[in-house]
């Protein structure tokens, strides 16, 4: 503090012991107390709001007869797309349809908006509803709508370097698709909502969401009110992970349909099986790859062509599909790339953000391709990993032109090895699988390398607002939503330290529409990053003002100081003049003594990243302002009579910056790794062959449970400072899930141990089933012989979402095309 | 007779009748009550956001268990003092962070100081489970994983949060919290409540019938079994015992059914015991049968099944969660009598027998003679199963049992499997019992295999052999849990399998 240089430092902060506080909710979370919007006490006179939806997955509605229904005892109101101002919407193109008009694009997609007294009265109302449709052929995976040629928005593509030329050069090619499944997002607390009426039109929303703007922008637009007659509060959501980013907005919209029509409080929570049948889930990809690679595995050209599966509508697809065609590169330098891009249109709920964003499947791509590159040379995978790794002076611009700065990538690899003892039990996994003949064991060593910001440029800003009353307490009110990952935990440590005051001075407010405005979605891991930064520069402000106030005021109590605020300090919940630490004031003096100066105690902050750009035109800029790093290393066990996997040991090691709550971030690592392992290993969303979703409770929908962890399950942090953001830190919520990717690559790593020649095929998830499904191919066991060639479950009774099913030849011959190893002639 | 149902929740008695008892505990506690802690996520039990403890009066005093509130409806609770998360400690609702902080109870304070919440809306079903291992004294038997575990503490952490899911934090911090909170000092739950008072109480109304109607529907609660059975006789009725699967049908699959009949009063039926055999079993078995009672819940079972037979307490051990453990009993699994029911395959391998009462009389029906089709019992209109018995397998024989799911713990089977097998003298194979499940409309004995591997050596090519037997004659069935073929190559591999197992 007597360093008179550092002193005048802005960014310097008081770091009291704030980075170690507990979550700001967890005294009301272990207690019962957290209040959520199905928890909000009934109103007087509050009705329940359900809907009606398609049964059909494509179908046009011939007749809709509503009379019977609306004479259910209890049903209040029923609406249709009619009573909308606006039907259409959606994030990036407009090309969603609320209430179906004529043809509905999915099963479940709302037709009637039921407004009722009560639960039975609802249940009742649905049944006598009088719907006739006529089923129109859907589309039920992707390659049904590459045939059909039915596709969402344009293509996109990066591209560098000749890669025709490249490959023709190379010595290896190996060719390949990869289909990989979605995954439900699973969020404890389902879509809910409530909506208030008020006077002249105005309504106040309090929702699930990750987004309020957008749902208040929905709202408005889609029941013709100004943007400003709507206010959209988010105390809190029982989980998001992309879910709400988006896809919040429906059932606000009936809700609020029901309010503004009725003038009652209307109240729409859906329950966890039709939230999990109508709304979106993480985009299934199926990408085709070739790619030419060196004796030493280092890749020379990669060739991809990756199809989303959009469902009904746009949605995020867009972005989704974006970040996957970023991020196939992941943590290698691929120096000719030709990447490109569509979303197929299907006949399913609109596919959604999930944490990730098409990352992951754009990771998975290229890992998977590293193992196969592996099994096929014969080398460790590490070793082909590691020669494909960036460079930290070359090889190390990304395929869309963004130079990496501050590498860390070869770092934790090399750190990683060694820390987890990858080669002793690399070794040990080889004796291991040679001598057992009960078990398999894989091991892998996987990397992630996640872009931060949005990759719209105008998503990156956020702003503040940071009131100080007279007892010291302040206020903080940002965009950001608080969905269990602690932002608000995070800004509340900024601002305090901000100020050196003691944390639990310090609120974090409701998130609300009313005190920000145009806000981004808390989303693409950034929600710190933006909010923390925009409310740290109100901070600075009113410090700014309250400076200068202490500085007039130390002047006239000490001759011969001067008023000079930049020598103001603020430390231990107390103001002084670095010069003259002896005399100071609290903080609670030094605020009221500026109210009495009449200088204002409340600021706006606003922030935007800087220098990021990107051009879709060209597939090219530099489109993050940094990189989030990090690897794991995953130890698998297979039975190998029944494929059951066990996850017997994980190491991570993360570059993460600087942890403002370290706690938080550990809390974010393991549970974004514990979805990416659900999301490849046991979470399977099986239909119907009419498209229906089956498996829409945990009854039949696994997340991992407490024994899918391994006991022994390590995180570390790479000492590190990301001078470019807030607080030195790195956003967190999305890049652990990619290391997740590790236990997959894992399970085909032990497979290659009986493939003999061929690389080993693994599609996702790998469940017992998938697992074994390949273990009896490769070892001939008892009962393969007549089953060989087809494809499990492919008698037509389940539908293996984005499997080719549905044409009477590809039933019976494996559908899922194998790696090609071809060596060049 | 009693018209109405008596509870208490978090001390406070509470009267409910005519339609009200016809809802699960949580929407009770949501809207009657105001309490919104306790949380509804599945409603089916799979995910434990809702759990609660349940104390009834025991011998000497309240007895407690964790269940999942959801499924349990308010007329399973009469005589019952629910514990939700509301009431663990007795919690400020406003003061300064410290002072919040020291009035939580040790699962509390654990949970958040080592960042057990994340989004919250696990949590209190988490501290639940948690506090069951101080406040329960049957919480559950620690460390079923086995031999293996190096860290025994994590293990019955981890047993007691196997029914409870949570999305956000990977378990890590949770692990850390709930064994952190084993070394908390909890308080003793006289001192939250009147546990006395209520005990009194409750043990009274223990005693009494309860009959609740509401227009059609009717709930009876009867003290003995004849007065079940003439019920049964008199009514298109559904038993209900732990109601894990019939609340389940209510809650999702609209069964409701006019009238509701219970088992939780019937007396004498809630214990184990040993008896000799002298003939009723037959061959099978060590010479010993355990009389198992119908209300004796299948945790019971577990914790006593732990040393007496290890091959049947690891299956129970992953046998839904310790929520549905503790309300769940054997009679009802077998009642219920699914293809995939856990329990079945050991019951018919060891050749079981199902005591079926009534008013008429009591008989034993062969676990192999109960079964008639899907979901189709041998017992009449007006019985009810009163006791399982059990003969335990005899030190000769090995013995292996097998549940394939697509997760360990809470889920139900894809394929079940139960084997045993007695080596002759001559190291050939004297006697072979095979039972499967998951691959046909009813728990099916292998008879093929069975006489297959009478007589063959003990080695591993008879056992693949005696894999391709097995599927000869299987048609299974594709489902959401896996497809026709996984369950045949299941059933060929299970063999394979035994043998390396039994080496």
């Amino acid at each position: 503090m007597s360093n008179g240089h550092t002193s005048r430092n802005a960014d310097r902060v008081d770091k009291n012991a704030s980075g170690a506080i507990n979550h700001d909710s967890a005294i009301g979370h272990v207690s019962g107390q957290s209040i959520y919007i199905d928890d909000m006490p009934r109103q007087h006179n509050e009705l329940l709001v359900d809907y009606f939806g398609s049964p059909l997955p494509r179908g046009r509605i011939k007749s809709l007869d509503l009379e019977a229904a609306r004479a259910v005892s209890g049903v209040v109101a029923l609406f249709t797309y009619k009573d909308l101002h606006h039907n259409k919407f959606g994030p990036i193109l407009q090309d969603e349809v609320l209430l179906v008009e004529d043809i509905a694009e999915f099963i479940g997609q709302p037709i009637v908006v039921i407004a009722a007294e009560n639960h039975a009265a609802i249940k009742a109302c649905k049944a006598a509803i009088k719907l006739e449709m006529e089923a129109l052929d859907p589309l039920l995976n992707i390659d049904d709508a590459i045939k059909a040629g039915a596709y969402i928005d344009r293509e996109y593509m990066i591209e560098r370097g000749d890669v025709e030329a490249a490959m023709a050069e190379c010595s290896h090619v190996i060719e390949g698709r990869l289909y990989m499944a979605g995954a439900d997002h699973f969020y404890l607390e389902s879509q809910a909502c409530l909506v208030y009426p008020g006077e002249y039109g105005q309504l106040v929303v309090h929702s699930s969401t990750q987004a309020p703007s957008e749902v208040q922008h929905v709202v408005a637009h889609l029941l013709g009110l100004s943007i400003s007659q709507v206010v959209c509060i988010v105390k809190r959501m029982g989980g998001g992970f992309g879910g709400k980013e988006c896809q919040a907005t429906h059932p606000a919209v009936m809700a609020a349909l029901v309010a503004l029509r009725t003038g009652r409080p209307a109240r729409l929570v859906m329950n966890k099986d039709d939230d999990m049948m109508y709304t979106g889930k993480r985009h299934p990809f199926q990408n085709d790859y070739k790619v030419g690679f060196d004796d030493s595995g280092r890749v020379q050209a990669l060739s991809a062509r990756l199809y989303a599966d959009g469902g009904a509508y746009n949605d995020l697809s867009t972005a989704v599909l974006g970040r996957a065609l970023t991020h196939i590169d992941n943590a290698y330098f691929l120096p000719n790339v030709k990447v490109l891009g569509r979303i197929a249109k299907t006949n399913f709920p609109p596919n959604t953000a999930f944490r990730g964003f098409g990352g992951p499947q754009g990771v998975l791509t290229i890992e998977c391709i590293m193992e196969e590159i592996a099994a096929y040379l014969k080398k460790d995978p590490f070793s082909v990993r590691r020669a494909n790794c960036y460079g930290i002076e070359e090889r190390n611009t990304t395929h869309y032109g963004q130079l990496l700065e501050k590498n860390t990538l070869p770092e934790l690899f090399d750190k990683l090895r060694l820390s987890a003892d990858y080669d002793k039990r690399m070794a040990a996994v080889k004796s291991f699988n040679e001598s057992s003949q009960t078990h398999l064991k894989g091991l892998s060593l996987t990397a992630v390398k996640f872009g931060i910001s949005f990759t719209n440029k105008f998503l990156n800003q956020a702003n503040a607002l940071v009131n100080v009353y007279l007892d010291g307490s302040i206020q903080v009110s940002t965009g950001a939503t608080e969905m269990g990952q602690g932002v608000n935990t995070n800004i509340k440590i900024i601002v305090a330290d901000e100020f050196a005051i003691d944390p639990h001075q310090v609120i974090v407010m409701a998130t609300s529409t009313e005190k920000n405005n145009n806000t981004s979605a808390t989303a693409a891991s950034s929600a710190t990053d933006l909010n923390g930064s925009a409310a740290q520069i109100a901070c600075r402000a009113i410090k700014g003002r309250l400076q200068k106030v202490a500085a007039d005021y130390f002047a006239t109590q000490e001759t011969g100081v001067g008023a000079y605020p930049e020598r103001i300090v603020f430390a231990g919940g107390e103001v002084f003049d670095e010069r003259k630490p002896h005399r100071r004031l609290t903080f609670k003096e030094i605020v009221n003594m500026a109210y009495r100066e009449r200088v204002s105690l409340g600021e706006r902050g606003h922030y935007a990243t800087p220098s990021i750009s990107f051009d879709w035109s060209v597939g090219k800029g530099t489109p993050f302002l940094y990189y989030t790093n990090g690897v794991a290393v995953s130890e698998v066990c297979i039975d190998r009579f029944t494929g059951a996997l066990k996850v017997e040991r994980v190491d991570i090691l993360m570059d993460i910056g600087k942890s403002i709550n370290e706690g938080l971030n550990r809390g974010q690592i393991a549970g974004a790794f514990a979805q990416g392992l659900g999301w490849l290993t046991m979470e399977d969303l099986r239909y119907a062959p009419n498209g229906a979703l089956l498996s829409h409770s945990p009854t039949t929908y696994k997340i991992p449970g407490i024994y899918d962890l391994p006991s022994d399950f390590k995180i570390d942090l790479l000492e590190n400072e990301n001078t470019v953001n807030v607080r030195g830190s790195k956003a967190v919520g999305e890049p652990p899930l990619l290391l997740g990717i590790s236990v997959w690559t894992a399970v085909k790593h032990a497979l290659s141990f009986v493939s003999g020649d061929a690389i080993p095929v693994l599609n996702t998830p790998a469940s017992g089933e998938e697992i074994l499904e390949r273990l009896t191919a490769y070892c001939q066991s008892p009962a393969s012989d007549a089953k060989q060639r087809s494809r499990w479950g492919g008698d037509g009774s389940i539908l293996l979402r984005g499997q080719s099913f549905a044409h009477g030849e590809s039933r019976t011959s494996p559908v899922r095309a194998a790696s090609v190893a071809a060596k060049k002639q | 007779m009693r018209d109405k149902v008596v509870l208490f929740i978090n001390g406070q008695r509470h009267t409910v009748g005519a339609a009200d008892v016809f809802q699960p505990l949580t929407d009770y506690l949501r809207s009657a009550r105001s309490l919104c802690g306790t949380k509804v996520v599945c409603a089916e039990g799979d995910c434990g956001a809702c759990t609660v403890l349940v104390g009834r009066a025991g011998a000497c005093e309240m007895e407690y268990v964790p269940v999942n509130g959801c499924i349990q409806y308010l007329y399973q609770l009469d005589g019952c003092h629910v514990i939700t998360v509301e009431a663990l400690a007795p919690t400020l609702s406003y003061g300064s962070h410290d002072e919040l902080k020291a009035a939580l109870n040790p699962a509390q304070l654990a949970m958040v100081e080592n960042n057990g919440a994340q989004c919250g809306y696990c949590t209190p079903g988490f501290v639940m489970s948690l506090s069951a291992l101080s406040y329960c004294r049957s919480a559950c038997p620690a460390g079923g994983s086995g031999s293996e575990s190096c860290s025994p503490e994590k293990d019955v952490v981890r047993d007691a949060l196997t029914g409870n899911l949570c999305r956000c934090t990977g378990y890590e911090a949770i692990v850390k919290a709930g064994v952190a909170s084993l070394h908390g000092s909890f308080k003793p739950l006289t001192e939250l409540f009147d546990e006395a008072g209520i005990f009194a109480e409750l043990s009274a109304l223990d005693q009494e019938e309860v009959s609740v109607a509401a227009g059609k529907r009717q709930f009876y609660l009867p003290t003995t079994v004849e007065k079940l059975s003439r019920f049964l006789d008199a009514n298109e009725a559904v038993l209900v015992s732990g109601g894990t699967d019939l609340s389940v049908n209510m809650n999702k699959r609209g069964f409701s059914p006019v009238a509701i009949v219970s088992t939780a009063r019937l007396k004498g039926l809630a214990t184990i015991e040993v008896m000799e055999s002298n003939d009723a079993a037959g061959s099978a078995g060590s010479g010993k049968i355990l009389a198992i009672g119908a209300r004796v819940s299948l945790a019971q079972l577990e914790a006593y099944m732990q040393n007496l037979c290890p091959q049947f307490y690891k299956i129970l051990w992953v046998f839904g969660s310790p929520q549905i453990r503790h309300a769940g009993t054997l009679a009802g699994n077998i009642a219920n009598g699914s293809p995939i029911a856990d329990s079945l395959p050991f019951l018919m391998l060891m050749q079981a027998e199902v005591e079926a009462s009534s008013f008429r009389g009591v008989r034993r029906i062969k676990m192999s003679d109960f079964y008639l089709g899907y979901k189709k019992l041998a017992l009449a209109k007006d019985e009810v199963i009163t006791r399982i018995f059990l003969p335990l397998p005899c030190q000769q024989e090995k013995i292996r049992l097998y549940k394939v799911s697509r997760r360990e713990h809470l889920d139900i089977s894809a394929f079940t499997a139960a084997i045993s097998v007695t080596l002759g003298g001559d190291g050939k194979i004297a006697a072979a019992r095979v039972v499967f499940g998951g691959v046909a409309a009813t728990v099916l004995k292998m008879k093929e295999v069975e006489d297959f591997l009478q007589g063959k050596p003990d080695e591993l090519d008879t056992y693949r052999q005696a894999g391709l037997v097995a599927i000869e004659n299987l048609r299974p069935l594709t489902d959401v849990r896996g497809s026709r073929e996984f369950r045949l190559q299941l059933a060929a591999n299970i063999f394979s399998k035994f043998y390396f197992e039994t080496r």
